[in-house]
């Protein structure tokens, strides 16, 4: 904290957060978490989207999307502002019991 | 002549050893259907009020559906019924299991099971013929060994030690799925039946075969392309919600004091699948496959499903799945219910913990796991006790605070905190602290692709209600509860993660008209075109086609009004009324997490609205109108 980079973010509303993903969105991303800098979730989805493929925007079409535990349709949705530290979890249509 | 059934249900008198088949009225099937419905009919019309549940006045029932044995994907379980001696209240449980199958292969659409053998038997039900058969020299073997003394191309349903020795939670076993909860298999041990067997060449006769078999493969192309029955069932099993639960604070953790794991990841499907899993595994004629075969001291074996992974994991602070796999090994083994032994565990250790009770179990101890569940199944020792459940241990030491119990029935694998319309749920789901009874509305809240609020509390008593009547109605049809996973289209998925004004408005519907749907559900009227219905609902034309009996959406939804009303109505006339829809103290009075304000469960503020909804009296009994529109007869 208080380096030059991590200044210049928050001052532009930039966040670090981790990026976790769930169930058959690993085997689409080959890998389960990752980290991110972003204001949004928009901007995270979009990310992902960039790094994994078209095949993964039709993944996170279907998926849940929760900001520590909360899902961002109870914040503001795909605006919902992350801060630092934030982690962001994705998860398919799951069945389960 | 019956379609879709077989016309005839056995009953088998073990003290008198009388046995006897007959017909029931039309009028009964075409109102309780089969599975649930028609057991808790059929045991509130032949039980007498007020007997005890291990003497020999209890009644054990077994039914079936008329999906049974058709081919109908995903609707082959059976049903086992009788006053439970957990709770004393309706003791209803369902199994993936083959049993049923076979029952109707053997010409019966139903089993009741009256009286005490004196000396250990079994029974034999075929097509030729039904004999009560000596099983001095079964009884004692463990649940593998009583299915493997068995004829192998038959449908079985055996108990354990556990049931043996009346343990109160004792289960009952098909194949490698359960008969689970509210000591099934403990009213089978108290009648010294250690197992019945049914074969047959029979079959049930389809009215229409053609548009049938056209339904059934719709209906099996619906589960397959369906993302949550379609993929992520078969591929991680049901304990993919481990890691769901955990983020949003409703896996129960060191006995329900918190609903966050650090150590789900561990515990995880994913993590069950990567490193465990040996083969999926299904009941009989389901596409989904959501069963686990894992490796346990070297042996293929049954994995654990999230109720396991929950009760004996987070639930214990274990986070070792080789270690909850053999526990679940032993537990199936030893005819034990998982759900309610984790929660008793649970409460021990934190009871131990307090001082209240002497004990070496502690959370995230596991070494001396294993020899308290030999305990619990045997009676030694401590395992007396906890043999009695929690409700009895709290009672005898004290903790009634922790006590994770609702009517005696220990709670699943659930945090309700953080889905209050899930704790109302348990408060007055039919057989205790029971998820599926609750309606599982912590699907809307928490775990689905479609949530509200969990938080608030509008609307909850509504979509209780709306889950319960559909959950009831597809149980009472034979299918499996996940079948329900697909009512929700990839579509509408899509368009609800897409747009955020689609999502606050799908919410605020839902929590705004959330009770005026629940107080539909009471009077239900045909507003959606029956085959829109049906595409979320493809039980109903598979029935109309297998029977020839017309099912609308209204019949459909009367029908799981019925049935919950009945299990209802059964507890009322045992005594069991609203003042036992209750939870306990640490769900009510204590906040989850002091950063969620709301995180505390404000049942008081619920019920009332649910009983109205119901259209029940304040003590939360169904009213006579209730009764009368239902048309069930007292």
């Amino acid at each position: 904290m208080g380096s030059k980079k991590t200044r210049n973010m928050w001052k532009a509303g930039i966040a670090l957060v981790t990026v976790k993903l769930f169930a058959t969105l690993r085997d689409h991303a080959g890998e389960r978490e990752l980290r991110l800098e972003a204001k949004n979730v928009g901007e995270v989805l979009n990310q992902l989207i960039s790094k994994y493929g078209p095949d993964f925007q039709r993944q996170i079409d279907k998926a849940a999307v929760l900001v520590n535990g909360r899902n961002i349709t109870h914040l503001k949705g795909k605006q919902t502002r992350l801060k630092e530290g934030d982690v962001v979890s994705l998860f398919p249509p799951l069945g389960g019991g | 002549m019956a379609y879709g059934y077989m016309g005839k249900v056995l009953e088998v008198n073990l003290s008198t050893n009388d046995i006897n088949s007959y017909s029931l009225p039309e009028k009964t099937l075409d109102l309780y259907v089969g599975n649930k419905g028609l057991a808790v009919r059929l045991l509130y019309d032949l039980l007498t009020v007020g007997v005890d549940p291990l003497s020999e006045d209890n009644i054990l029932i077994v039914t079936t559906a008329p999906l049974t044995g058709t081919g109908a994907p995903s609707s082959n379980r059976f049903n086992v019924t009788t006053k439970s001696p957990l709770t004393g209240a309706i003791g209803d449980s369902n199994c993936g299991g083959n049993f049923g199958v076979h029952l109707k292969r053997a010409g019966y659409d139903a089993l009741i099971i009256k009286g005490k053998a004196d000396d250990p038997v079994y029974l034999e039900v075929t097509d030729e013929g039904v004999t009560i058969k000596d099983a001095r020299d079964m009884w004692g073997l463990n649940t593998e060994e009583s299915q493997e003394a068995l004829p192998e191309k038959a449908g079985k349903m055996v108990i354990g030690p556990a049931g043996e020795n009346l343990v109160k939670y004792a289960c009952i076993v098909s194949e490698e799925r359960v008969a689970g909860r509210a000591g099934v298999g403990t009213v089978m041990g108290s009648k010294n039946l250690k197992a019945v067997v049914a074969s047959g060449n029979l079959k049930p006769r389809i009215y229409n075969e053609e548009l049938f078999k056209e339904a059934v493969r719709e209906w099996r192309d619906i589960l397959k392309s369906h993302p949550s029955t379609g993929e992520e069932l078969p591929r991680y099993g049901t304990s993919i919600f481990i890691n769901r639960t955990s983020a949003t604070h409703t896996l129960p953790t060191r006995n329900f004091k918190h609903g966050q794991f650090k150590d789900a990841e561990k515990i995880s499907g994913e993590t069950l699948a990567d490193k465990y899993l040996t083969k999926n595994i299904g009941c009989y004629g389901c596409p989904m496959r959501c069963g686990r075969q894992v490796e346990v001291d070297g042996k293929p074996v049954k994995g654990p499903e999230y109720e396991t992974i929950g009760m004996m994991g987070s639930n214990l602070l274990m986070n070792d799945l080789q270690e909850i796999s053999n526990w679940n090994r032993q537990a199936d083994l030893l005819g034990l219910d998982t759900i309610s032994l984790g929660n008793t565990l649970g409460f021990v250790m934190e009871a131990g913990e307090k001082g209240l009770i002497q004990t070496d179990l502690s959370f995230g101890r596991s070494d001396n796991i294993s020899k308290a569940v030999e305990d619990i199944a045997y009676r030694r020792g401590l395992g007396d006790d906890m043999a009695e459940g929690v409700r009895y241990l709290s009672q005898k030491y004290g903790g009634e605070y922790f006590a994770m119990q609702v009517k005696g029935l220990e709670m699943a694998a659930y945090e309700p905190r953080s889905a209050l319309g899930m704790g109302l749920g348990y408060a007055v789901a039919n057989r205790g602290g029971c998820h599926l009874g609750a309606g599982y509305v912590v699907f809307l809240e928490a775990n689905g692709p479609i949530t509200v609020d969990p938080f608030t509390t509008k609307g909850k008593p509504g979509l209780a209600v709306f889950n319960q009547t559909v959950l009831e109605a597809i149980s009472t049809l034979g299918s499996c509860n996940f079948t329900n996973y697909a009512v929700f289209p990839e579509q509408l998925i899509k368009m609800y993660n897409k747009s955020n004004v689609v999502s606050s408005v799908v919410n605020s519907s839902l929590t705004l008209s959330g009770n005026k749907v629940g107080k539909f559900m009471s009077r239900p009227k045909a507003i959606l075109p029956k085959s829109v219905f049906q595409m979320a609902f493809p039980h109903i034309k598979a029935y109309s086609h297998l029977t020839g009996k017309e099912m609308s959406p209204v019949d459909f939804l009367k029908l799981g009004q019925r049935v919950f009303n009945m299990s209802r109505l059964f507890n009322a006339r045992e005594g069991i009324t609203g003042e036992e829809d209750t939870l306990p103290a640490r769900l009510t009075d204590e906040l989850q997490r002091q950063e969620e304000p709301r995180s505390r469960v404000p049942l008081s503020r619920m019920l009332p609205v649910y009983y109205r909804l119901r259209g029940w009296s304040k003590d939360g009994v169904p009213s006579n109108r209730t009764l009368k529109y239902l048309e069930i007869d007292k």
